[in-house]
């Protein structure tokens, strides 16, 4: 068998037959060959493919799309995690997570990772099935499915419009900067020891929006990372602006430099330990959604925390 | 002396090693306060501080020190070391010579004990009687400017203003740096020795501003005995780049060294693991 570099299908099914049909499949395909699965997935699908798989289940790594998608760039952690405990071994992945339940602004990261992952996993051995409720969900959302895989099946909709194939375009066309509203709340800062100036910013404006104390927390921390980049490798002044943006509270870091012109950068860990690199990478992992973008001004970052309902 | 002739105070947060500053305090209590300000500031740094002063002005800092610094912990691990005025700089006819020998060798003593530095807080209203004159005071002073400069000690020289005479009080300002704050702010973080078990007590909010303090501090700890226990119990933030500098200084010890996180929050744990912070001479413990 020949190793080649990752696949990235859009799979359109439409009801529990078809999915079950086609995702248990596809992992037993991948069994045969010896190419481990993971699944991620609502409990109601994770049981019809355990049923179609039968014995063979055990050979399957299951996981609730509820734990894996909070947020969501914990899910491509996840499955990088996995592909790289394969030692170099063909493994198959399948991954959906409730898209319809998403807000905006995590639909924006989410068309992101799904152009982005045709990038970052140009050279793994990998065959990714992102499966797309075809019966279910809006046009708008199906058509992330079609932009984004380099093969789609099932019941493929048609949804009109041209189909964008360039990722790199695409992750160009996601990186529009958004300006802080005017009633944005702003902190100006000039050196690292102002950093924790802007912590007791995020925490006592953080619980007015209402966010857990657990979720202040991490943006804290989020926002520590950026603004440490912002202050190291960009341009002063570092700014950060705070603001609610619908159902998310933003966290907003901007600096005069175009330190993150990359749509890539933060996407991959560090590949070695060193003092810097990780920040983008952590502060994805701890919020709802992550912006990144460049204009005239400079660089962008704009955390999101999502509201309680 | 008039207050026009008082020396600006310095930010105690940014003062480089060998840095001689005085003060001159109108009473006892304000005197407690600078040095206690003073002595809080080099303890939160991870220093070990000399406190030159009598017994009674000794009690007075001890009681004023904030109780996160645990005065009685600094003093047990040596951290903070009190001397008489007589023990610092004798009790007869003074040879500078050989009082500046005895600073050199406690700056030397302070490293191979594990602190990264060390400074001194000192009464000094006994010096000119011990001198003869304030001139011999002014002239120490100066010498002193040089040797701390050489050996990187920063210190406090606290003269009462209402012991002094005429004009001494500017000449003995004008051998000094500036003058040390009454009050500072609280540093973000304190990093305390610990003998037993050897290590660091780490409390409050490490990030950019204060990494290479936190750097600092366990290499000088590290210098002595390679296997470090950091108490984290008390240590409320902490951001990615001092954890990856804590994991370099693991990954710096002899093959028979090894760091111990102790009191590790969730948050430390789940950031050494997304980031894959992990090193074989780096232990975890909640």
């Amino acid at each position: 068998m020949t190793m080649t570099g990752a696949t990235h299908t859009g799979l359109f099914y439409d009801g529990d037959q078809q999915y079950a049909e086609s995702v248990g499949g596809f992992l037993r395909d991948g069994l045969e060959q010896g190419q481990p699965g993971l699944l991620i997935g609502s409990p109601h699908r994770l049981d019809l493919v355990r049923a179609a798989l039968g014995s063979d289940a055990d050979q399957v790594r299951f996981l609730d799309e509820a734990d894996v998608y909070a947020p969501q760039w914990n899910a491509y952690r996840v499955q990088l995690d996995f592909i790289s405990q394969q030692r170099g071994a063909r493994a198959r992945v399948v991954s959906e997570q409730d898209l319809a339940s998403r807000v905006p602004a995590e639909l924006v990261d989410y068309r992101r990772i799904e152009a982005a992952i045709n990038v970052l996993f140009a050279d793994t051995p990998v065959d990714v099935l992102c499966p797309y409720d075809a019966g279910a969900l809006p046009a708008d959302l199906l058509e992330i499915g079609l932009d984004t895989h380099g093969s789609v099946q099932g019941t493929v909709p048609v949804v009109p419009g041209p189909r964008s194939e360039d990722p790199m375009g695409l992750l160009a066309d996601l990186a529009q900067v958004a300006p802080p509203p005017p009633g944005a709340t702003t902190l100006d800062l000039s050196s690292p020891s102002e950093v924790a100036l802007a912590r007791r910013l995020v925490h006592s404006r953080g619980a007015e929006a209402g966010l857990a104390p657990d979720l202040v927390d991490d943006l804290a921390l989020a926002v520590t990372e950026v603004l440490t980049n912002a202050l190291i490798h960009g341009t002063p002044p570092a700014r950060l602006h705070v603001y609610d943006d619908g159902p998310t509270w933003v966290c907003h870091v901007h600096d005069g430099g175009r330190g993150l012109a990359d749509p890539l950068s933060g996407m991959l860990p560090p590949s070695e330990p060193a003092d810097h690199g990780h920040g983008l990478w952590l502060a994805r992992q701890l919020c709802t959604a992550v912006d990144v973008g460049t204009d005239a001004t400079g660089t962008h970052v704009r955390l999101h925390a999502k509201r309680p309902a | 002396m008039t207050p026009g002739a008082l020396p600006a105070s310095v930010d105690l947060c940014s003062l480089e090693p060998g840095t001689h500053l005085c003060a001159f305090p109108t009473d006892e209590q304000q005197s407690a306060q600078i040095a206690t300000t003073f002595v809080e500031r080099a303890l939160s740094d991870g220093d070990r501080l000399l406190y030159v002063a009598s017994d009674e002005q000794a009690q007075a800092m001890l009681r004023s020190l904030p109780p996160h610094l645990d005065a009685a912990a600094a003093l047990a691990a040596g951290q903070l070391q009190v001397r008489s005025f007589a023990e610092a700089y004798g009790r007869g006819p003074t040879d500078l010579g050989a009082v500046a020998d005895g600073f050199r060798a406690a700056a030397a003593q302070t490293r191979k004990d594990g602190f990264p530095g060390l400074r001194v807080a000192a009464h000094m209203d006994e010096l000119a009687a011990l001198l003869g004159s304030v001139e011999e005071t002014v002239r120490w002073e100066r010498l002193s400017t040089d040797l701390q400069r050489e050996i990187g000690v920063s210190s406090v020289c606290l003269y009462r203003a209402d012991r002094l005479s005429g004009d001494a009080g500017a000449s003995l300002a004008g051998e000094h740096a500036g003058a040390s704050p009454e009050r500072a702010e609280r540093s973000l973080a304190q990093f305390l020795a610990v003998d037993e078990p050897w290590g660091l007590r780490v409390s409050g909010e490490v990030d950019l501003s204060n990494r290479d303090q936190l750097r600092r501090a366990v290499l000088s700890r590290a210098g002595v005995v390679p296997r470090l226990h950091l108490d984290l119990r008390a240590l409320t933030f902490t951001d990615v780049g001092s954890l990856s500098a804590l994991r370099a200084t693991a990954a710096s010890l002899p093959a028979d060294g090894w760091l111990l996180l102790d009191g590790a929050s969730n948050a430390v744990r789940r950031t050494l693991e997304i980031c894959d912070l992990g090193h074989e001479r780096m232990r975890v413990q909640p």
